[in-house]
């Protein structure tokens, strides 16, 4: 296929799907084609689009392509040209005007609920933890093929908006329900996500998430397949109804844990890593790492979640008993990283300031629980420095293809 | 000098949000359908870029503005981040030239519109 013909067909499914867009939208008498006039303000603003798009195309991709940015096949090419800028790259701004302002009339509705509907949505989505899982995915991904390429750009994504989406947003979509359960909780920590979200919610969390797993299965093999299905269903497994493997004491930590090892481990097996011993030892502290800080979370909710009728690790074995467990399973992550080879066991240096930050609750107990929240919080700040030594380190073992 | 490409593609996009939020255009206007239309516009072009590659049609220069990273054969980094900018740039434009033409647009409504 030549050029001309591509960019014909590529103008051609947009004008249709376009035309079809249009005249849903005006069928439906959406709010930007309500009122009289509106479709031929619609059609002269389209027109305009293509007209200024046209122009700046005509200029920038002249200076594009002298800059030597790119180039085409001289036999593919209509050979009609603007300058150097071939006629046939004016297909992609016609199309883009002719398709995306008619998916705008159909869709858009505007107003101040809406906007707060979104912020919401997306709020839930915890932001700030955004790159807890989309770093782990990333550094063990470029760390094996030392290159950037589509599946790194296209899995940090992934594992940066639409995971967390699904992950959270499926969270408090269910932890709503036992919320509700307990009057306590109702308020302040539950309770997020406005009922009338829910449905919308999930809908998003599987709109986002499933053409990521497509290409990131696409991308791999068996291995991949295999981390995708565990990650995916950790996330799921997590809050969903019927499974509420967070009320299940000890799996909890695991399934939380895996939250945030299994994006390292797609990463390893989408970028054909070897897991050699070294690498598990790694991936084992990382995981004990995540346990620890599961359960050490856990403690500071024992009083509510006694209450409400949760169950946790730490409302099974208790705060003293909780604190100690994280104890252990922060310095077996330090130990393991010890056996790794140069520079890993710098690494174990990262666990100490847990280990302090917990050590100091060794004697709480159950009722003095609800303290330890001063020592999460400084947990989270604890991790943005964990998170700048691990980069050091990784940056240390750096030498690029 | 690598990185012009890339940074004038971002600055063009820093533009396009600020036209965005000043007159509450696209993603101030209905940012769920904006966010939707950014990505699903972004994910055709990029479809379309990749048909031409794989025709033997596209072929990526070796231009001393470019980052010289690519995303997979003849396919820089900075075309998504380009076709970003073609997405927003389309819609600035349009919801620009509606709200011109909208018979209630006066100056009040063209900052103050929700």
């Amino acid at each position: 296929m030549t050029y001309p013909t591509l960019a014909l067909v590529g103008a051609v499914i947009a004008l249709a799907a376009g035309l079809v867009a249009w005249g849903l939208a005006a069928a439906r008498r959406t709010p930007a084609l309500a009122d009289t006039g509106a479709s031929r303000r619609h059609w002269i603003a389209v027109a305009l689009t293509v007209l200024v798009l046209f122009v700046l195309t005509a200029i920038f991709d002249n200076v594009m392509i002298s800059l030597g940015l790119f180039h085409y096949a001289p036999e593919l090419v209509s050979g009609v040209s603007i300058g150097v800028a071939p006629l046939e790259d004016f297909a992609y701004p016609l199309a883009a005007a002719l398709l995306l302002p008619a998916l705008w009339a159909l869709l858009s509705r505007g107003g101040a609920e809406r906007q707060r509907a979104f912020s919401q949505l997306v709020l839930s989505s915890r932001p700030v933890s955004w790159i807890n899982t989309a770093f782990p995915f990333g550094a063990a991904y470029l760390l094996t093929t030392r290159e950037i390429d589509w599946v790194l750009v296209l899995g940090f994504l992934y594992f940066l908006i639409p995971y967390n989406l699904a992950m959270y947003g499926i969270n408090d979509v269910f932890d709503y329900a036992s919320d509700l359960a307990n009057p306590r909780k109702g308020g302040m920590e539950g309770a997020l996500l406005a009922p009338r979200l829910h449905r919308v919610t999930l809908w998003v969390a599987a709109l986002t998430n499933i053409p990521f797993l497509v290409l990131l299965a696409v991308a791999g093999g068996p291995a991949t397949w295999l981390a995708l299905a565990v990650s995916v269903f950790a996330v799921i497994a997590y809050s969903a109804k019927g499974l509420r493997f967070k009320e299940r004491p000890f799996l909890d930590s695991i399934t939380s844990s895996t939250h945030f090892v299994s994006p390292a481990v797609v990463g390893l097996t989408l970028a054909g890593a070897e897991f050699t011993l070294p690498l598990v030892l790694i991936l084992a502290a990382f995981f004990l790492w995540g346990m620890a800080a599961h359960a050490f979370g856990a403690i500071q909710d024992i009083g509510p979640d006694r209450l409400g009728g949760i169950h946790s690790v730490a409302t099974v074995i208790g705060a003293r008993a909780t604190v100690r467990l994280a104890l252990v399973l922060w310095l077996l992550a330090g130990v393991a990283m010890l056996f790794t080879p140069w520079p890993g066991p710098l690494a174990a240096i990262i666990v100490v300031p847990y280990l302090l930050n917990c050590a100091a609750w060794w004697n709480v107990t159950d009722e003095t629980s609800g303290r330890t929240n001063v020592a999460w919080r400084r947990f989270i700040w604890l991790n943005f420095l964990s998170g700048a030594l691990a980069t050091l380190i990784l940056i240390t073992e750096w030498t690029p293809a | 000098m690598e990185a012009l490409y890339l940074a004038a593609l971002l600055v063009g996009i820093g533009c396009m949000l600020l036209l965005d939020h000043r007159f509450r255009l696209f993603f101030w206007h209905d940012a769920a359908i904006a966010s939707l239309i950014t990505a699903l516009g972004t994910a055709l072009f990029l479809v379309w870029d990749v048909a031409g590659i794989a025709l033997g049609i596209f072929l990526r220069g070796d231009s001393p503005v470019a980052t010289g990273i690519v995303l997979a054969p003849e396919l820089p980094l900075e075309e998504p981040v380009f076709l970003i900018f073609l997405v927003l740039c389309t819609m600035v434009i349009y919801t620009g030239a509606v709200r011109l033409l909208s018979p209630r647009a006066s100056t009040k409504e063209l900052v103050d519109q929700p």
